[in-house]
């Protein structure tokens, strides 16, 4: 094909929504979830167990003058009372800074920060130990606005500044600038404010702990990286990491959320310190109080483009909450720098994003990753600019995109790809945008509106992140092909995306593979199931390797059977002749095997952008969607009708899971724009159960329409991009223009509520 | 907490006598999970909201995180370790399945006691009032594109 790479081109190969559904095969695992058969971390309830409570601070911000837990450690039934002074090893413990204490020692930086924790034989007896430790505080100034804890004279909750992280980029000197503003006809500044979003994992944070008998210690619990969890579980115990076992599969829900610790080091101490299996499984309130959340964000943009429509300067400046602690804050500011560009041109850029520590809870990671907050903010500036130009959104969308080969967003080298062109090709050609003149626009009572967005997002972690992982092929003693990773599941479908690479890039059946996934004691470690990377990363490894072990596994068949290895096929059960005959199945060459079985582990090195921009991402996915939204003008409701989704992410591994992360993260999208966002006050949740704080329900969910664009550019070196969050990404923005364009009113605040709709109403009927 | 202020209740449990000991506001919930090791039904808000929980008391769905032990005597509790394994709610089962209804897959015992007590009344509902019945079961991984397209195979006129 003499196709010009960079010329534009319609998607070829494209799944449409009736093919994926056709495609779609159960999950393996579906009838044992659904009948109530499988075993979370949490339903590991047996006799004898201990019942862990923890102490959590009743204050946002103080400093611990005494905790006296004697008369709690005396109390009949109680087995064992840790403070901050019975960590053996680090009390602290971050992915990248380390700095939030498994249990305070001298300090409480947000409500509910962990003082002191209690096993015991009862919840009774654990709850009557904590009201029995004597606790005195002294209140600290709580800072409960990024702003405040930037400015001159704040408390610092760590170190000497609350300013975290922050991140400035700079296309354009001052020459270059003044010249971009001075071409534009059209200028749009808004300052956007991005929710505090729960991830409401359906089950809490929770597991067990208990020691293994032979001086060491297992802990059952859900978590996104079980190697991670064992590592800094045994530092703090003092302990090699080979005498912790985690197994962190399979997960109630995450979405980011189990990506870091939470209390699993309390329950790892307790039964340390208790000599028995201890359980903790936190009540909806001590999971809101404890758990990370998204990052709440204040964004403003200056954007401007010339009378032609072309995107000429884009200034962005980005203050972000990360509260108490920095988890994945820097990180999550990175993903926001970089997402706030977007996939289009601009000859002049400037970012600066900000991170500031808070009293307000911890935010981490959180399912589209720091790029949602921005992307929302960034399709309402492109939409503004559009209409003030009187060019339609998708052609204004179109006529500003970053070339295929162009630079990444931050100028970093990054893989070529023209998803963002192969999206926006698919939508034009949508009924719901051709028919757009006809679509209903209002009616007495109700009003419509189309949203148009386009978004790229990232797969994997930046540059310098731990972007490398570790697997393995084995052949187990009953001819399965196993394949080992420490990746969890959660929901997200992994042992599906594992068969079918295997069975592709092996040559094998899927019956042929068993995934073993999440424990720390049967895999190495293959980092942490986040980022979008699982199934890139399986794909790598097995077309890297996974053909060379096969042909091991021929050349052993070829021993076995005497005869050349290159007179022997493989396929699907084992090995067959030149006439197709099965001659040898994998079952019996694992069984007349001596010795140990053949297996291999397969390092994936790290693949990062090679320019010098830290936290840059190298690979990008990308989606284009189109929402439609109905407006009751009576009350302010808004109901989400129709979206339809277009990715370009490359080959469909599963049809039903790439279905289930789309629609999946599609309503999480969706919910920060019509209800999620846990408000605070004085650094105090406002709700903590769901009766306050309102996650979409099955009446609210709109139409979902995938369109899966296949194709990648020639010579595409990376295969399929991860699906498991750019959803969240497409959904946000293509609702928040569809009300925008409903309303006629702009949209710088999630989430919607009904007031600001009558409101907006009210001033422009 | 005095042995004197426990109650004893006498009820019937997937079709088995069975006999707790516990606090008159024990939850049932808990008397499940906890006192007799039915794991099933989960516990995710403990206020009735995302219907996790939800059981069968006399038939009728009951969210157990709400039920206080005081309650049960008499009464026949029926949880998804005895529906989840009967021919009732094979096709509810098979249906979520195959339509994509599960994914993390912990709302999905409560789900299937939901759906299989709408789907064996009589007259069976339609899908419509079928999916309005649902508003007590939260799904957070799915967006409930396969929930819908499972009720729209069960419930299809």
């Amino acid at each position: 094909m003499a196709e010009h790479p960079h010329a534009p081109r319609s998607p070829r190969q494209v799944r449409d929504p009736a093919s994926l559904l056709a495609e779609a095969r159960p999950r393996a695992d579906a009838d044992a979830k659904l009948s109530g058969r499988t075993r979370y971390p949490t339903d590991r309830i047996e006799a004898g167990q201990l019942h862990a409570a923890i102490l959590g601070s009743p204050l946002p911000h103080a400093r611990i003058l005494s905790v006296d837990a004697s008369a709690a450690a005396g109390l009949p039934g109680v087995h064992a009372v840790v403070t901050a002074a019975d960590i053996p090893g680090p009390a602290l413990f971050g992915l990248r800074h380390v700095d939030r204490p498994a249990l305070c020692g001298d300090r409480v930086r947000c409500i509910g920060d962990p003082i002191a924790a209690v096993a015991a034989d009862t919840p009774e007896i654990a709850r009557a130990a904590l009201a029995a430790i004597r606790l005195r505080l002294e209140p600290l100034q709580v800072i409960d606005d990024a702003l405040a804890a930037l400015a001159p004279g704040a408390t610092a909750l760590h170190g000497r500044s609350n300013l975290l992280h922050q991140v400035a980029h700079r296309r354009a000197d001052a020459a270059q600038w003044a010249a971009a503003e001075a071409a534009c006809t059209h200028v749009v500044e808004a300052v956007y404010e991005s929710p505090r979003q729960m991830h409401v994992c359906l089950e809490t944070e929770g597991g067990v702990a208990e020691p293994d008998g032979a001086g060491g210690l297992v802990l059952w619990w859900g978590c996104q990286n079980p190697e991670r969890d064992r590592q800094v579980i045994a530092a703090m115990l003092g302990l090699p990491p080979g005498r912790v076992r985690v197994v962190g599969s399979p997960v109630g829900g995450s979405y980011g959320a189990k990506d870091e610790l939470t209390v699993q080091p309390i329950a790892a101490l307790l039964a340390w310190k208790s000599g028995r299996a201890v359980r903790l499984h936190l009540s909806r309130p001590a999971s809101t109080d404890l758990g990370v959340k998204r990052h709440p964000m204040r964004i403003r943009m200056r954007s401007g483009c010339d009378g032609d429509g072309r995107l000429r300067f884009h200034e962005v400046d980005i203050l972000a909450d990360t509260g108490a602690y920095a988890t994945h804050g820097p990180e999550v500011l990175d993903a926001a720098a970089e997402h706030a560009v977007g996939p289009y041109d601009w000859p002049a850029l400037s970012i600066h994003a900000r991170l500031a520590y808070t009293n307000n809870g911890i935010a981490g990671a959180f399912r589209g990753f720091g790029a949602v907050q921005v992307q929302w903010a960034l399709e309402q500036q492109i939409d503004r600019l559009a209409r003030a130009c009187g060019i339609d959104p998708l052609a204004f969308r179109q006529r500003n995109l970053s070339a295929p080969d162009a630079p990444g967003p931050l100028g970093q080298q990054v893989v070529a790809s023209d998803g963002p062109r192969l999206a926006l090709a698919q939508i034009a050609r949508h009924p719901l945008w051709i028919e757009r003149a006809c679509n209903p626009r209002c009616d007495d009572r109700h009003r419509w509106g189309l949203g148009l967005a386009l978004v790229h997002r990232s797969d994997g972690f930046g540059r310098g992140g731990p972007n490398g992982g570790r697997l393995a092929l084995a052949l187990a003693p009953d001819g399965q092909i196993e394949l080992r990773v420490s990746l969890t599941e959660m929901g997200q479908s992994l042992p599906e995306a594992i068969r079918a690479l295997a069975a592709r890039h092996l040559g094998c059946a899927e019956t042929d593979v068993r995934p073993v996934i999440g424990d720390s004691a049967l895999a190495p470690d293959t980092g942490a199931a986040a980022a979008s990377r699982s199934t890139t990363l399986v794909h790598r490894a097995l077309e890297c390797e996974g053909r060379a072990w096969i042909d091991s596994l021929t050349e052993a068949a070829a021993a076995r059977l005497r005869t050349p290895a290159s007179s022997l096929r493989f396929g699907p059960g084992g090995w067959s002749d030149a006439d197709g005959r099965p001659v040898l199945g994998l079952a019996q060459l694992a069984a007349d095997l001596v010795g140990p079985l053949p297996s291999r582990v397969i390092a994936v090195p790290p693949e990062e952008t090679p320019s010098a921009v830290p936290g840059a991402h190298w690979v990008f996915g990308a989606c284009a969607a189109l929402a439609r939204v109905r407006i009751d003008t009576w009350t302010g409701a808004l109901r989400v009708e129709r979206l339809v989704i277009a990715s370009a992410l490359g080959p469909v591994i599963s049809p039903m899971g790439l279905l289930g992360q789309m629609e999946g993260g599609a309503l999480m999208g969706q919910g920060l724009v019509t209800t999620e966002h846990l408000d605070m006050r004085e650094a105090r949740y406002l709700a903590r159960n769901l009766d306050g704080y309102q996650v979409p329900l099955l009446a609210d969910a709109p139409q979902i329409e995938l369109w899966a664009i296949e194709d990648l550019m020639p010579d595409d070196p990376v295969g399929p991009r991860g699906a498991g969050e750019i959803a969240v990404n497409i959904a946000a923005p293509a609702i928040v223009n569809a009300v925008s364009a409903a309303v006629g009113m702009p949209v710088d605040r999630l989430p919607i509520a009904p007031d600001d709709i009558l409101d907006a109403l009210e001033r422009h009927p | 907490m005095t042995p004197a202020s426990l109650i004893e209740v006498d009820f019937t449990l997937n079709g088995q006598p069975a006999r707790v000991r516990c606090e008159p506001t024990r939850r049932l919930l808990s008397v499940l999970r906890e006192d007799l090791g039915l794991t099933g039904a989960k516990p995710a808000c403990g206020i009735g909201r995302c219907g996790a929980c939800l059981v069968w008391m006399d038939g009728k769905p009951v969210n157990a995180c709400l039920l206080m032990a005081c309650r049960l005597q008499g009464r026949s509790i029926e949880t998804i370790e005895s529906v989840g394994q009967t021919e009732q709610s094979a096709p509810v089962r098979e249906a979520l399945a195959r339509a994509g209804g599960v994914q993390c897959g912990y709302c999905g015992p409560g789900l299937v006691m939901m759906l299989t007590h709408l789907y064996r009344q009589q007259p069976r509902p339609d899908a419509r009032e079928a999916s309005a019945q649902l508003c007590g079961q939260l799904c957070r991984c799915t967006g409930y594109g396969g929930l819908q397209r499972a009720v729209d195979l069960l419930f299809a006129d």
